[in-house]
């Protein structure tokens, strides 16, 4: 009896330890359902290159679970409809970078699929993606169509992994009714104007700008340090450079910024929510959160423009969701040919993406009279000129975690020494950058 | 004594049939698992690598004790984390659900009512409680401050700012899963014969006396229990923090206040391609929480 009380317990125990609490949040939404195939039997409307084939069925992956999703799966409809020859279908996910590993290894991954740009060196070391240099040319897809960042992005150990379609810049959203109160007529394009209105605007309730401590925190800091002239890794990855003294002055602004125009402890989203109940003059977040903030969202009259120019240069934080050709074990020419048309397709007609609230990557896409007359993108487009990108190096984005926890921790006040935060995030993330290099090695396995 | 040993030693077939379905699924659901990891934990190991799989024996345990490495940091911190949580929540786990296993243990109306309601919570889910905590404690908005900002109270960033993170997680927590530790207590509880309480009453002792000299005794080994299995939950807190304050505030020195060390292994094993190294951190947060629950045992049991 008493070992039985004994031994019961821990077998329930140690099936407790071994089975640990389930991740929560994993969601999984097949978001919009593809178009209905045309009519069999309606003719071929000039794809002579996937004839032989019958009709190729694709499947594509993307993250797009937000707003911007049905967008998307627009596109995808429009393109389906065609193309007779060609069934797309799209699966929007969240947790999505768990999601791809797993198919990897189950090797079930789509035939197309969206990837960040920071996010495609590591997926091409961790044999995730296959080079597409030849499908590019056949494609007639070139560097010269799209800014020399994003396009380098998709660039690993010289080859190419990855087709831009889009660059998500940080955008700035103001308060037009809470400027026009205070007698401003135009959002601030420079410091001066900026800390001038920002000022003016924190009065009683209100603040002028708030900034959180969490996501986009890191990001700001970073845009701020490039126009201040710094980098965050020297060019080749291996060295984290942002405690220089453009990161210091960088950090020091958004520090002051935050106590004399801010809330202070902001938690992640706080910003936009504060922003959304009128009381808040300028935020800066991500391009993505205009149908969020600005016109019908919102009950004042939300406005979404460029960032301004608070260093001596202009830089921008931005993203890229770039197309990529996931790896199979047995490569299917067929589909790989209707994958080039598919994405050939899709970068052409990135208008309709452009609707969802992102700037097209595609220079020739972004110099149309159609994209011209989506406002506001067209107007922020501007701004993706000056848009840098991290070293395309496998792991880069741990790298980047103590440079997270240093800028949180100063916008939360639990570090007050900034150069000593800038310091010893930098040592962390030199010692992050020698395990990856120590894991990855220095180039991909050959394809 | 030969003769009667031989004949225990005549193995019938028929309860290991009983037990041959869980023992399928505990073979290959954790008995497997937990083998290969004590297995992966000796190697530098991404299964999507596999061309770059290499032995490194114990390195990568000894990483996780290499002071001021980023590992360890980031290792130890959400183990203090952790900790902390449990040593914050495992006495409201425990004493929450004691009192209201007595209360409803009575004979009054509608008790069965106020059973299902303060089991309920525990049938959702990690997420959903931590998106409708997550509404109540956010700072802008949110119903906790917007009532305490009614009544002048102070306005903490519960949800961004020391202890209050922490405070959240907790409350979440308890209000989560104090059902179920109610429930085993009332059984318990209804186990206990009536008329151990007549007799007691007889003799005169109040309410006060009755419950510190005859329920707790008797519901000793069910109280060993739940302190056990509740730390152990404790230990496996994931969902709430990924949920509510995403590991924040982030600390000076590397990692998040309220970053729990499960999370901190997800992220090594799968935001991250270091899985050996995943697994190391596995194991020893395993062998940790044995001792703890040996050391516990044993605590309990001299006073038996």
């Amino acid at each position: 009896m008493k070992t039985i009380r004994f031994v019961l317990p821990l077998l329930l125990i140690l099936s407790l330890v071994l089975s640990a609490c389930g991740t929560p949040a994993a969601t999984q939404s097949p978001a919009q359902p593809p178009a209905e195939q045309p009519a069999a039997g309606q003719p071929a409307s000039g794809q002579e290159q996937t004839q032989s084939c019958g009709v190729v069925e694709l499947q594509y992956w993307n993250p797009f679970t937000g707003p911007d999703g049905p967008y998307m799966g627009e596109m995808v409809e429009a393109f389906n409809a065609s193309h007779p020859d060609i069934k797309v279908t799209m699966t929007s996910q969240g947790e999505y970078y768990t999601q791809l590993a797993t198919a990897a290894a189950a090797d079930t991954l789509p035939d197309v699929a969206i990837l960040h740009a920071d996010q495609i060196a590591t997926h091409v070391f961790r044999n995730m993606l296959r080079p597409m240099d030849d499908l590019v040319a056949e494609m007639g897809i070139s560097s010269s169509d799209y800014p020399a960042g994003v396009w380098a992005a998709g660039e690993v150990a010289g080859r190419r992994y990855s087709i831009p379609l889009d660059i998500h810049p940080m955008t700035m959203f103001y308060n037009a009714d809470l400027l026009k109160q205070a007698g401003f007529e135009n959002p601030p394009k420079t410091r001066e104007e900026f800390e001038k209105i920002a000022a003016a605007l924190t009065v009683g309730e209100n603040k002028g700008f708030n900034i959180t401590g969490g996501f986009p925190v890191m990001q700001i800091f970073q845009m701020l340090l490039h126009q201040f002239g710094g980098t965050e890794f020297s060019a080749d990855g291996t060295q984290a450079t942002w405690n220089s003294e453009a990161g210091v002055k960088a950090l020091q602004w958004m520090k002051d910024a935050q106590t004399k125009y801010s809330e202070p402890n902001l938690e992640v989203d706080a910003e936009l929510n504060a922003f959304k109940t009128g009381t808040v003059g300028m935020i800066w977040n991500g391009i993505w959160q205009t149908t969020n903030v600005t016109g019908a969202g919102v009950e004042f009259n939300g406005v979404a423009t460029a960032v301004p120019q608070i260093g001596p240069q202009m830089a921008v934080w931005a993203g890229s969701h770039q197309f990529t050709l996931p790896v199979h074990r047995t490569v299917d020419p067929c589909k790989d040919r209707a994958a080039a048309i598919f994405i050939k397709y899709m970068v052409e007609n990135s208008v309709t993406w452009a609707k969802a609230g992102q700037i097209p990557a595609s220079n020739s896409v972004r110099a149309s009279a159609e994209f011209k007359a989506i406002q506001p993108q067209a107007s922020i487009a501007p701004s993706v000129e000056y848009a840098f990108f991290p070293p395309a190096v496998p792991g880069i984005t741990d790298a980047f975690g103590p440079l997270g926890e240093a800028v949180g921790a100063v916008m939360n006040g639990t570090a007050t020494d900034i150069k000593a935060a800038l310091d010893d995030a930098a040592k962390r993330a030199n010692e992050i950058l020698v395990q990856n290099k120590a894991t990855y090695g220095d180039a991909p396995k050959a394809p | 004594m030969s003769v009667a040993f031989a004949r225990k030693r005549r193995i019938s077939i028929t309860p290991y049939l009983f037990i041959l379905p869980h023992l399928i699924f505990f073979a290959v659901f954790v008995g497997y698992p937990f083998f290969s990891g004590l297995y992966i934990s000796f190697f530098q190991y991404d299964y999507l690598r596999p061309e770059a799989t290499v032995f490194v024996g114990l390195q990568n345990y000894l990483d996780l004790f290499h002071a001021g490495s980023v590992k360890f940091i980031e290792f130890w911190n959400s183990v203090r984390v952790t900790v902390t949580f449990v040593i914050w929540s495992v006495p409201f786990l425990v004493l929450i659900p004691l009192g209201l296993a007595v209360l409803l243990n009575s004979k009054l109306k509608g008790m069965k009512f106020f059973r299902a309601v303060f089991f309920s919570p525990w049938v959702l889910s990690c997420a959903v409680i931590s998106l409708i905590w997550w509404w109540i404690f956010q700072s802008q908005g949110g119903l906790l401050n917007y009532y305490l900002k009614l009544w002048g109270f102070d306005t903490p960033r519960w949800l961004s700012t020391m202890p209050y993170a922490m405070i959240s997680i907790v409350v979440a927590t308890v209000w989560w899963t104090m059902g179920y530790n109610m429930v085993i207590f009332l059984a318990a509880l209804q186990d206990i014969p009536t008329d151990l309480y007549e007799a007691a009453e007889v003799d005169g002792a109040n309410a006060w006396q009755r419950f510190t000299r005859i329920t707790l005794p008797l519901l000793q080994p069910v109280l060993v229990f739940i302190i056990i299995t509740t730390i152990i939950a404790s230990f496996n807190l994931l969902g709430q923090p990924m949920m509510m304050t995403r590991g924040a505030p982030a600390q000076p020195t590397g990692g998040g206040a309220t970053e729990p060390v499960m999370l901190r292994i997800f992220t090594e094993g799968f935001v991250r391609p270091f899985q050996g190294s995943a697994a190391a951190m596995s194991v020893v947060v395993a062998l940790m929480m044995m001792a703890f629950s040996f050391v516990n045992f044993r605590l309990f049991r001299q006073r038996d």
